[in-house]
């Protein structure tokens, strides 16, 4: 039978088709199962009703998300904003923010040095870097603690010089929050920072220097828009875990100094209200989303403007 | 520049260099990769600081200044345009660090774009330009501050043969143009002839001649420069006496011919005599013939023909003849033959 050229590139077609599919399938599965399908469960959790000893009733609920946002007051019904549910994300937004800029203050002279080291000796710099990642964050938290504690060894040692008489508090506070996912999410940022720095064109700092550039515009005309990818994926893998945090803010903020996190925890413990957490954790999502449409646009334009 | 030496580590890259560079002038370093040539450049620019030795611009010292306070710029090899900023965006770079008013900048650019023929280019992304459209936005980004000297490090090395015999006529007229100090590093011996006003020929971190396109050419002082600088035929001579700025000299074969000598010298017992090859003529052996010998090799190249030459003693001589239209140029390899030398052609190298 002969076949016509027009159906034969059909056939071939529909070949490339199949095989695409076939060949992205693990992919696609994986994603399925790992990325959409949890989040599905979480989002159907999230308008279900709290069972009596956590645990959800499968019947329809808006509750979860009203409770979000408002709370309804459990003897006259009037509904007010739910302060300590908003008070929580602003903090968790703000510490997060903070520790991303902390992470490019710290991270940024770090990955510079890195990139400019003589090209054997950067392997070990990046070694070094890496290992903290080794260990579990909750010991590292731990660690952290020892240090900064009020027998820590900062206070101890400070004292032992006779700079201070007391011991100066700083466990249980945001600053130690702060510290801690510093410490904890600073590798995130100078991994993607090096990675740019390194490919960074060391002439073209030769050649603002030689047009009259200061350290300073040389630094932000130059390096810094030529780095901005690093810079951007860095404050996205920073940003992104501090603001979910959880066991830093539980390790080093103690009891008062919640973050959004510790509030879901707190719905799926003790608190026993499954849907909240979910819709809490959605929220979080939510937010992740917007601010990184916000940051990732935001910083493409004003490159574009800068340049 | 006095005495400029730079040492890395052990290394001593330059040695001992004293240059004059006129203002208004085309000078051109000249030498082999690894001569020292580029750093000289770079000390001038201020990226390294000399060892040793300073650097003086119009009277002042500057080799302890960073390069964001000397009024000199460069255009680097590979041009180093910043990719994140627009045509007109580079090349007002200089002045808008300097902290000029913006009316003044944008007309500078435009004057630049002009100048550097990149009309309507002024608001593309450098990425998107051709190496030759590159080049000159280096140039202009260079130009635009009004620099006291302009630095160029081998600006043409990246271009094809054609863009880069034009960007040669377009360098010396912007150099004619805006009356810049041009400081111009190069290996290609042609450019150097081409475009300079003076040459300094370097190698090993020394420089070994300077002098004008033609002084280089037909008065080299060393072998190193008549080697390095187009072809040339190697003699050895023995001077026979000297009057004023001539000797004569008897060559192996015993003939005498006159021949100049560089200056500062005085040329006595045996000495090595240059003869460009293009300066001698072949003809059968004669009473008018200098030389004699076998032809080991003809190389027809287009315009003209080379005869390698065996001299009587052993010596390879080559001889360049321009060709006309009138068929090969009528020797056979083997053929012995005679090398008739006009009276100004020999040069004495200094031993």
């Amino acid at each position: 039978m002969a076949i016509s050229p027009a159906e034969a590139s059909e056939i071939v077609r529909k070949k490339d088709i199949r095989s695409r599919w076939l060949l992205s399938a693990p992919a696609l599965i994986l994603i399925a199962v790992a990325g959409v399908g949890p989040l599905l469960i979480v989002v159907v959790y999230s308008f279900l009703a709290p069972g009596n000893y956590g645990d959800v009733k499968w019947e329809f609920s808006t509750e979860a998300w009203f409770n979000v946002l408002l709370s309804r007051d459990i003897f006259d019904d009037t509904v007010t904003l739910a302060d300590a549910h908003l008070s929580i994300f602003l903090r968790s937004i703000q510490l997060a923010i903070v520790t991303t800029v902390l992470c490019v203050v710290f991270g940024f002279p770090t990955a510079y040095f890195i990139a400019t080291r003589p090209i054997h000796t950067r392997q070990i710099w990046l070694f070094l870097i890496t290992i903290p990642f080794w260990t579990n964050m909750l010991i590292r938290a731990f660690a952290i603690q020892e240090v900064i504690r009020n027998e820590g060894i900062v206070n101890s040692l400070l004292m032992g010089l006779g700079l201070i008489a007391a011991p100066i508090p700083m466990m249980f506070s945001d600053f130690a929050i702060l510290v801690g996912m510093t410490y904890v999410f600073l590798p995130l940022m100078v991994l993607p920072l090096y990675a740019s720095i390194d490919k960074l064109d060391f002439r073209l700092i030769e050649a603002a220097y030689d047009l009259y550039a200061s350290r300073f515009n040389v630094l932000m005309r130059v390096i810094v828009p030529l780095v901005k990818p690093g810079l951007i994926a860095g404050s996205i893998l920073v940003f992104i875990p501090a603001l979910s945090s959880y066991v830093i803010p539980r390790v080093l903020g103690g009891g008062k100094n919640l973050m959004i996190g510790n509030l879901i925890e707190l719905q799926f413990g003790q608190g026993r209200n499954w849907p909240l957490g979910a819709s809490l954790s959605v929220t979080l999502v939510i937010i992740v989303l917007f601010a990184m449409l916000y940051y990732v646009r935001n910083a493409s334009r004003s490159g574009g403007t800068h340049g | 520049m006095q005495n400029i030496v730079k040492d890395f580590g052990h290394f001593r890259a330059v040695n001992d260099v004293t240059l004059k560079i006129a203002s208004n002038e085309f000078f051109t370093l000249l030498g082999p990769s690894g001569c020292g040539k580029t750093t000289l450049l770079r000390m001038i620019a201020g990226f390294e600081m000399p060892t040793k030795g300073s650097i003086l611009l119009d009277g002042a010292e500057i080799a302890s200044l960073p390069p964001n306070q000397r009024p000199i710029n460069t255009v680097f090899q590979n041009y180093a345009l910043f990719p994140h900023m627009t045509v007109a965006d580079n090349i007002g770079f200089g002045l808008k660090m300097l902290g000029r008013p913006k009316a003044e900048i944008e007309k500078t650019v435009a004057d630049m774009i002009r100048l550097v023929r990149l009309d309507g280019r002024e608001k593309n992304l450098v990425t998107q330009l051709s190496g030759g459209q590159q080049q000159r936005v280096a140039l202009a980004r260079a130009l635009a501050p009004q620099p006291k000297v302009l630095l160029l490090d081998e600006p043409l090395s990246a271009l094809d043969l054609k863009l880069r015999k034009s960007m040669q006529i377009e360098l010396k007229r912007l150099q004619m143009e805006t009356g810049i100090t041009f400081v111009f590093v190069t290996h290609d011996q042609e450019e150097a002839l081409t475009m300079s006003d003076r040459i300094a020929v370097m190698s090993d971190g020394q420089v070994r001649q300077i002098g004008s396109p033609w002084e280089i050419y037909d008065r080299p002082a060393e072998r190193f420069v008549a080697d390095f600088i187009g072809e040339t035929n190697f003699l050895t001579a023995e001077v026979v006496s000297v009057s004023g700025d001539w000797a004569r000299v008897r060559l192996a074969s015993g003939a005498e011919i006159p021949a100049s000598f560089p200056a500062n010298t005085t040329p006595s017992g045996k000495v090595t005599v240059v003869v460009r090859p293009e300066h001698a003529r072949a003809a059968p052996v004669s009473a008018a013939s200098v030389l004699r010998g076998t032809i080991h090799d003809i190389v027809y190249l287009g315009t003209d023909t080379h005869l390698h030459v065996v001299l009587e003693d052993g010596t390879p001589f080559m001889v360049r003849q321009q060709n006309a239209r009138s068929g090969p140029c009528g020797y056979e390899k083997g053929e012995t033959l005679g090398i008739e030398l006009s009276d100004d052609v020999a040069q004495i190298l200094r031993d």
